[in-house]
Order: structure tokens, then C-alpha cells, then sequence
């Protein structure tokens, strides 16, 4: 049945190869381009190109329609171990036939480009722009390495070995999926790129849907190749570490936090009171301010907590109210300086003056100094807090076997020393481009990777943590081992809240969107957002950040998209919303994956196989 | 039927103190506008809150409403506005009765649609409900954008129609036809969940699936009924919103209603009466918010935090005790 599923996708592949744009040779602002496929040129707008070598894409297509035959052929072999040998040789052969056509291809566009630019052609007026391979060749790369997959499928152990790396297999299935969906909705509301209020043969009409729907992607992934795009991406990832945190330490301790936008309001209104109005040096009251915006968070958080606890009450019902709440406790104090109560008349100090609904400015003191300003000194880099990082993370990593609190000792030694050496080490001069300079990415990126270290530490090192974990796991156990149920439900809100509140530093107290203060615009949704954060990241450390990652960089790309193609942003919250609806549903992969039991289960009867078979090894041997 | 709390009770007789003691320092005329701005802001919290109470009494929890309602309005307006354009191109003042009523009933398939996306993954791949939920929430919030950035070019608010539901006069005001709709729905749900086998079985499975499946009762069955039905009120709901209230859908035009309805059915303890009272008095505070901005007695802000705070409180079981069906968020496995 399988195999003939995998030869319909073979089939499937093959046609798509045959019609999708190979590469696109140049592309004008608003996507438009000229589309390269294995059998034509396709220019719906006719712009104007230099004679180039295109005539690769025709060898290429045929060379993986033979492989793509070959493969088909490969399934229906009897002997297991052949098998697997033969996908893994195609599968390397793809991967080298994709690295040749780049070559090619980008050989092809220096041609071109390399001798106008001698000429003196400024970079921006080549003839040649916003080239890239496209869907076509891009494809090569996924059939390769489905075809490496499938092969460690036929040996012994293979859906073993799929089910083991669950917390990665599920997730990205997810992400494929979305992908998938994401693509088909772009592809429905847009008319293809150039094709707008033409009547294209249908060939080209499908290939120029192709190309949108290939740079939609593209764009959504181009940030992560410029130092800019990196600045913008982490900024924006910033926050959602800390929500994603902050749900997945619920989710860790059995426990449902949809509270996160109202943590992050309270978080922000403490950061605000304490920023504005404590006076003092600025080494006293920034940390001050950032305890606050935890403070806020914890009390929002510990409140359905605590209501759980003593009542039995939801919390999911809490939370949803309460972030209500503080939104309208939010509202209440920027809005307006004087309100009256049946007639009696009350002042606040918070408003700031003028028509707009806003606080006060943070005092200079109290704010998160910019990245910007903590990487470059003078005009030169320094190495201070990359080396610091590094340093401390990398003692960290690396001190495994060492006990825990001389584990700790020596990273923050690693740290200053770090932060030391990296002070005196000359860094080379650098310019800043404006769009680095009006970046707002901030130090709160610093807190966010000191909660992520704080949430592997806490909740994976120390008997409060794994007492924490043994509530979320199995509560009637954990209460029979002696753990106090209903303070841990409070700690657990609590911390979780504080871990969102933290997220409002980057807001309040690093000018993450523009200003140091409270406005309407505090983008709360991203306490919403931690969740598809917390759930693609499987709640460990390293998934939560590069999740984070992956979001920031899409959101970043959104821009883009925006700009170039008129697609909205929100198509971004699209795949978010469809990842986590993904994942909930596992991925719509067997129930071994989903449940832990079923798959002990897979992987228990895997080895036994193995054994079996190294058995019967030893056995002809003998 | 279990009866309604005293303080239930006690609330409503507070807010219609409320407003007597309002109305002898204002004029009437206010006190009349009071009360028909009650109405219509209690009318989508009812329809919605009555849609959830079938999908929580089959068992399934239903925090993606508010996504439904959004998704109902928004096919609504956008069905009403492409359905009319011809029309209107050629004769901007041309009007059609039947117009309005297709966008309420694709509104209404729309919500349907959400809501059969959400039962087949809790239902057949036992989705945890709350992630579930929260993900066709964000969708919600999400996908409305994308689709009238590529049919009006913004992502905030689609075009304003001409053909809205046509209002019916009443002593000198006007409201929706489906202000009516909803509050006849109220009998019509508790004859329908109390009375009848259908509503037995529905209770039945909410509160032990194993015992109702034992009797022959298809439970996934009951159960995909129960969260479709909502679905299409909760879209009914929205149509309400955007072709009945307004005229155009705007970004994120539910503004939390959805789980607004939500608490009240806890307030209402998953019984449509209470339903009724609760989505009345919540109507009522957000009437009131209305009516109070700029004025002296209480700021809108903190009247509109009421609902909330009271929901809290009685989940709490500080102002009676709401107890949820027993199988409530649990997914059914044979």
C-alpha cells in the first residue's frame, strides 16, 4: 500500500519538476520576473533579458526524471538491506545534482553580471537581479532527502528510529504541513506573478502561480541572510522567548497558561510605575525595574493559581478573564488622569500629557541599553558580551559530569572572564548602516537567554524543578511522594507569570516597538503567540529558542511580503494558528507518536528485532 | 431543571434596581436607548453562549467560539458585499431583501465549517480542546486579514455594504430580526435539551460517555453534532455582528465576546435559562459601559472589567457554585 503511495508522490514529483520554474533569472520589486523551466522561457510581462545560458535546466530535468523512474524501481525490490542502500546512493546523488545545477546556475548569471559590473555597472543596476533558484531545483533537495529517510525506514529499527526523535519528527511535520496549507491559501487569493489580468496558456499560468507561491516562502525566509534581517528576527524573537517560556513552564507542571498577554500587561504596568517614578542611580534602578516587570507578571500569574488551588477552579477560565482585566487596568491608567466616581472626582499621575493614551517616558537610567551599543564601542566592535556568551554557555555545556554548583561557579567565572578579555581584545572598525542604527533590538535579548538558562536550570537541575515536573507528569503520584499539590499549582503560575512579565521589558524598558513607555500598541499578542512558541519547541530550551528563532525570522520576512507582494503579514499568524493546530492533532501521525506508552512500545519491539537479527547473524556466522 | 442560584437572582433584581435608580436621575428617552442597547448587545453573547452550551453538555470544551464568531462575520460581510456588487454597479441605489439573509446563512455555514475543522481533530484525533481552541482562535485572527488584503487592499475593515438586515421598529427604536431569533432560541434550546430524547442522549454523553456508549449511543456522533451546532450559532452570531449590528466586518470585531459567552455559561451553570439571565446581565454591563462613557458615575473601562471579575468569582464559588459536565474536555476513546 505503501509503496503505492510513494510511487504516486514519484509521479507527483515528476510532473511538478517538468512544470515549476527552475530558477528565476531576474525579478523586478513587485515579484515579477522572468521564470526559467526545463522546457521554456516563461516572461509574462516581457522584460527585457541578456542572452544567457539557460539550456541547463532541459539535462538536469531528464537526469531526475531517470532518478526519480530509478527510485520507483528500487521500492519494489524484495531484499530490505538492497534497498536501503540504493535510496541512500539517490539520495546522495540528489543532493550532488542539486549542488551542481547551483553552480551552474549561478556560473550562468556571473557570466552576465561579472562583466557589466568590471564595466562599472553600480550593484543595484545589474542586469541581473533578484536571481535565485526556484521550486523546481528546490524540490531536488526535499526528494533527496525524503529518499535518505525512507532509506533508514527499510533497515531494522527504521520506524524505531522515527519514533525516538518524536519531538523533532512531530513538529516539523507540522511545519510542512502548515507550509503546505499556507501555500495553497497564497496561491488561491494572488494571481500568479505577472499574470495579473493576462490570459497566460495554462502552462505557464500554473508555473507563474508556482513562482508566487516559491517567493512568498523565499521571503518569508530572507532575513536570515543579512546582518539586518538577523537584528530584526531576533528582536522580534525576544518576546516570544519569554512567553514561549512562560507557557511551556506551565505546560511542564500539568498546567494551562493562556494568561500570558494579561502577565505581560501587568508586568508592564510594575516595569512602568518603578522605571518612571523610582528615582536613583541606574545600575540600582534597572534591575529594580526588570524585578518589577517579573513581580507583575508572577502576582497575575499566581492569582489563577492560587484560585486553582484553593477553589478547583480552571485556570484556563481564569486566565482568559484576567487578561481582560488587565487589559482594562491597562486602559484605565493611561487613558485618562481623572475619572469620576459617582461624582466624586480621582487623579492618577500616569498619563503622560497630550491627546494620545500613553505613560510617561522611562527615565534615561532605567532603560535596556541597545544591542547596538553593547556590540560597538566607538566605532570599533567589541567582543565583551559574544565572548562572554560563548564562554559561560560553552563551560556550561561542556561541564556536564561536573556537580552542579561548581558547574555554575566555573560558567560564571567563564562569563567575567569572557567579558574581560573581550573588553581588551581589538575589534576590527565597522559601519553601521542606518538600518542596523534604527534597530531596536535590545539587551532584553540578554534576559531572555538568561531565562532560558534559568528554565533548563531550574526546572532539570534542582529537586523543586523535577518536583514540578512530577506534578504536570502524574499529580496523584507526585502528591503520594510527598510534594504539596496546591503550593507547587501556585509556584507554578507564579513562575510561569513571571517568566511573561519579563517579556514586557523588552517593551517597556528596551523600547522594543519605539518608545520607553506604555502605549495602546503593547502588542499583548504575543503571549498568545507563545503558545504555537512553547508547543513547536516541545517545551525544552533549545526547541523554545529556535522556535522563537524560526517565528521571528517569518515575522521579519512578513514585512517583506507586505512591500513586495501586497500578501498581509497576518498570513504568518496563519501558520502559526495551523502549527499548533498541527501538532495538537500529532501531526495526523499514527498514535505511537503521540503517546509515550505506545511509543516505549515501538521501541521495545524494535530492539528485540535487532537482537532477533543479530542472532541470526551470529547464527550463519557460526 | 436544576434552579437557578438566589444570587443569580439577586443580580438581576441589582441591575434593574440599577437601572430604575439611573433612570429617575436621567430621562427616560436614556433609559429606553438603556435597555435596546441591551438587547443588542446581549443578542451575540446569547446566540453564542447557547451554541456552546451543546458542545460543553456533549463534553467538549468550546474556547475557539470567539474564533467562530469572527470567521462567521467576516463570510458573512465579505459574501454579502461580493454578492451585491453587481447589483450595485448597476444601480447604486438598488436594494434586495434576500441579499442580507444569504451572507447571515453563509455566515452561519461558515461558523459550521470552523467548527467541524475543530471536531474532527478533537474529536477523531483527540486533540487536547484548549490548544485546539486557542489555534482556531489564532486563525481566526490571522486568515480574516490575509483574505481582504487581497480583496480590499487593507487588512483592517472590509468594505461597507448596502444591503444590511433590514431593522424592525419598536416604540420608537429599531433592532435586528435576529435579536428576536436569539431570545426565541431560549425555549427552543431548553425544550430541545430537556425534553426531548436527542437533548437526554446529548447530556448523557457529557456526563458519561461510557455508560451513553454502552446504551447504543454513538458518542463521536453526538459529539460532532453538538460542536457543529455551536459553530453555527456561534457564526449566526457573528453574521449578527457584521451585517445585522454594522455594516462591514472589521479586524477583530468579536473583541472577546466569544469568551465572554463563555463565562456565561459557567455563569449560567449550562443551563439555558441561566444562559439567558447571565448573557442579559453581561449585555447589560456592556450596554452600560456605553452609556456611561464621559459621563460622571463610573468609568466605561472598569464597567466593562464587571463581567470578568464576576466570572472569576463565581468559578471561584464565591457567588454560588458552577459545576461543569462531568466528561467536559475529556476526549473518548472506545
Amino acid at each position: 500500500m505503501m509503496r503505492y503511495l510513494l510511487l504516486a508522490v514519484n509521479f507527483v514529483v515528476v510532473l511538478l519538476m517538468a512544470i515549476a520554474p527552475w530558477a528565476v533569472l531576474k525579478r523586478e520589486f513587485g515579484g515579477v520576473g522572468v521564470l526559467l523551466t526545463p522546457f521554456d522561457l516563461v516572461n509574462p510581462q516581457n522584460l527585457e533579458l541578456p542572452a544567457m545560458n539557460t539550456g541547463w535546466a532541459t539535462p538536469f530535468f531528464w537526469i531526475w526524471a531517470l532518478l526519480v523512474l530509478g527510485t520507483s524501481v528500487v521500492l519494489f525490490l524484495p531484499d530490505a538491506r538492497t534497498r536501503a542502500r540504493l535510496l541512500y546512493a539517490i539520495g546522495v546523488v540528489g543532493l550532488a545534482l542539486f549542488a551542481a545545477e547551483a553552480i551552474v546556475f549561478y556560473q550562468s548569471v556571473e557570466a552576465i553580471n561579472g562583466p557589466a559590473l568590471e564595466a562599472g555597472t553600480s550593484p543595484r543596476r545589474l542586469p541581473l537581479r533578484r536571481f535565485s533558484l526556484s521550486l523546481g531545483a528546490y524540490l531536488g533537495v526535499f526528494f533527496s532527502l525524503g529518499m535518505l529517510i525512507l532509506a533508514r525506514l527499510q533497515l531494522p529499527g527504521g520506524k524505531a528510529f522515527l519514533v525516538r526523535y518524536r519531538g523533532v519528527v512531530v513538529p516539523l511535520v507540522s511545519l510542512l504541513l502548515a507550509s503546505f496549507i499556507g501555500a495553497l491559501v497564497v496561491g488561491f487569493i494572488r494571481p500568479g506573478l505577472g499574470a495579473e489580468g493576462k490570459v497566460l496558456p495554462l502552462l505557464d499560468a500554473v508555473a507563474t502561480k508556482l513562482d508566487l507561491v516559491t517567493y512568498t516562502f523565499q521571503l518569508l525566509f530572507s532575513p536570515i541572510i543579512s546582518l539586518t534581517g538577523w537584528f530584526q528576527s531576533l528582536l522580534l524573537a525576544t518576546p516570544l522567548i519569554f512567553t514561549g517560556l512562560a507557557v511551556a513552564f506551565g505546560f511542564r507542571s500539568g498546567l494551562f497558561n493562556i494568561g500570558a498577554p494579561g502577565q505581560l500587561t501587568l508586568g508592564a504596568i510594575c516595569a512602568m510605575v518603578v522605571g518612571v517614578y523610582l528615582p536613583g542611580p541606574g545600575w540600582i534602578t534597572l534591575p529594580l525595574s526588570i524585578i518589577a516587570a517579573a513581580l507583575g507578571g508572577a502576582l497575575w500569574g499566581a492569582i489563577p493559581g492560587w484560585l486553582k488551588a484553593r477553589f478547583g477552579a480552571h485556570e484556563v477560565i481564569n486566565t482568559i478573564m484576567l487578561n481582560y482585566v488587565a487589559a482594562s487596568l491597562f486602559l484605565f491608567l493611561i487613558a485618562s488622569n481623572e475619572y469620576k466616581f459617582f461624582g466624586a472626582t480621582v487623579h492618577l499621575p500616569f498619563k503622560a500629557e497630550g491627546f494620545e493614551a500613553r505613560s510617561n517616558e522611562v527615565r534615561e537610567g532605567s532603560r535596556i541599553p541597545l544591542m547596538l551599543d553593547l556590540l560597538v564601542r566607538d566605532g570599533h566592535i567589541s567582543w565583551a558580551i559574544p565572548l562572554a556568551l560563548l564562554l559561560g554557555l560553552g563551560v556550561y555545556y561542556t561541564q556536564r559530569r561536573a556537580d552542579l554548583s561548581r558547574r555554575l561557579l566555573i560558567s560564571g567565572a567563564a562569563v567575567l572572564v569572557g567579558y574581560a578579555a573581550g573588553g581588551f581584545l581589538p575589534g576590527p572598525a565597522v559601519e553601521l548602516t542606518s538600518a542596523l542604527t534604527s534597530s531596536r533590538f535590545n539587551g532584553a535579548f540578554l534576559l531572555a537567554v538568561l531565562a532560558l538558562l534559568f528554565y533548563n536550570f531550574y526546572l532539570f537541575r534542582t529537586p523543586g524543578g523535577y518536583e514540578l515536573r512530577a506534578v504536570g507528569l502524574a499529580p496523584k503520584a507526585a502528591e503520594y511522594g510527598g510534594v504539596n499539590l496546591r503550593s507547587k499549582i501556585v509556584l507554578a503560575m507564579a513562575i510561569s507569570g513571571a517568566l511573561a512579565g519579563l517579556a514586557a521589558t523588552h517593551y517597556v524598558l528596551g523600547g522594543g516597538v519605539d518608545e520607553y513607555r506604555l502605549k495602546q500598541s503593547l502588542p499583548t499578542g504575543v503571549g498568545f503567540d507563545g503558545i504555537a512558541v512553547a508547543l513547536m519547541g516541545q517545551n525544552t530550551p533549545i526547541g523554545i529558542s529556535l522556535s522563537a528563532l524560526l517565528f521571528g525570522v517569518l515575522l521579519t520576512g512578513g514585512l517583506d511580503l507586505n512591500q513586495q507582494l501586497a500578501i498581509s503579514r497576518e498570513l504568518v499568524t496563519v501558520l502559526q494558528a495551523l502549527i499548533v493546530l498541527f501538532i495538537a492533532a500529532g501531526g495526523f501521525l499514527p498514535r505511537y507518536f503521540i503517546d509515550p506508552l505506545q511509543a516505549a512500545q515501538v521501541e521495545t519491539e524494535a530492539r528485540a528485532e535487532q537482537e532477533d537479527h543479530e542472532r541470526a547473524l551470529i547464527g550463519r556466522a557460526g | 431543571m436544576k434552579r437557578l442560584s438566589p444570587f443569580m437572582i439577586g443580580f438581576l433584581v441589582v441591575a434593574a434596581i440599577a437601572v430604575v435608580v439611573l433612570g429617575m436621575r436621567v430621562e427616560s428617552a436614556i433609559l429606553i436607548a438603556l435597555f435596546f442597547s441591551t438587547l443588542r448587545q446581549t443578542t451575540p453573547l446569547l446566540l453564542t453562549a447557547l451554541g456552546g452550551m451543546f458542545s460543553e453538555r456533549s463534553g467538549v470544551v468550546n474556547i475557539a467560539l470567539e474564533g467562530m464568531i469572527l470567521f462567521g462575520a467576516a463570510a458573512a460581510a465579505i459574501s454579502v458585499e461580493r454578492l451585491e456588487a453587481p447589483m450595485l454597479a448597476a444601480d447604486p441605489l438598488a436594494r434586495s431583501a434576500w441579499i442580507p439573509w444569504v451572507g447571515v446563512l453563509v455566515g452561519m455555514l461558515m461558523g459550521g465549517l470552523v467548527a467541524t475543522v475543530y471536531a474532527i481533530a478533537v474529536i477523531r484525533y483527540r486533540a487536547e480542546q484548549i490548544v485546539t481552541g486557542t489555534a482556531i482562535n489564532l486563525l481566526a485572527a490571522g486568515a480574516p486579514p490575509v483574505l481582504m488584503q487581497a480583496l480590499y487592499n487593507t487588512t483592517t475593515n472590509s468594505k461597507e455594504v448596502e444591503n444590511r438586515l433590514i431593522n424592525i421598529p419598536i416604540a420608537g427604536e429599531s433592532i435586528s430580526p435576529l435579536v428576536f431569533l436569539a431570545f426565541l432560541l431560549v425555549p427552543l434550546c431548553w425544550w430541545v435539551m430537556f425534553k426531548t430524547p436527542w437533548g437526554l442522549r446529548l447530556r448523557a454523553v457529557g456526563e458519561q460517555p461510557e455508560a451513553a456508549d454502552t446504551m447504543g449511543i454513538n458518542v463521536y456522533r453526538m459529539r460532532y453534532t453538538a460542536v457543529i451546532l455551536s459553530g453555527l450559532l456561534a457564526g449566526l452570531a457573528g453574521a449578527y455582528l457584521s451585517v445585522g449590528f454594522l455594516n462591514q466586518f472589521v479586524k477583530n470585531m468579536s473583541a472577546g465576546q466569544g469568551f465572554i459567552a463563555l463565562a456565561a455559561l459557567i455563569f449560567g451553570k449550562w443551563h439555558p435559562l441561566g444562559v439567558l439571565g447571565a448573557t442579559l446581565l453581561f449585555g447589560f454591563f456592556r450596554a452600560l459601559a456605553i452609556q456611561l462613557q464621559g459621563g460622571e458615575v463610573m468609568p466605561s473601562v472598569v464597567v466593562e472589567a464587571i463581567p470578568y471579575v464576576l466570572t472569576i468569582l463565581v468559578l471561584a464559588g464565591f457567588i454560588g457554585r458552577s459545576r461543569p459536565p462531568a466528561a467536559v474536555g475529556k476526549p473518548y476513546e472506545k
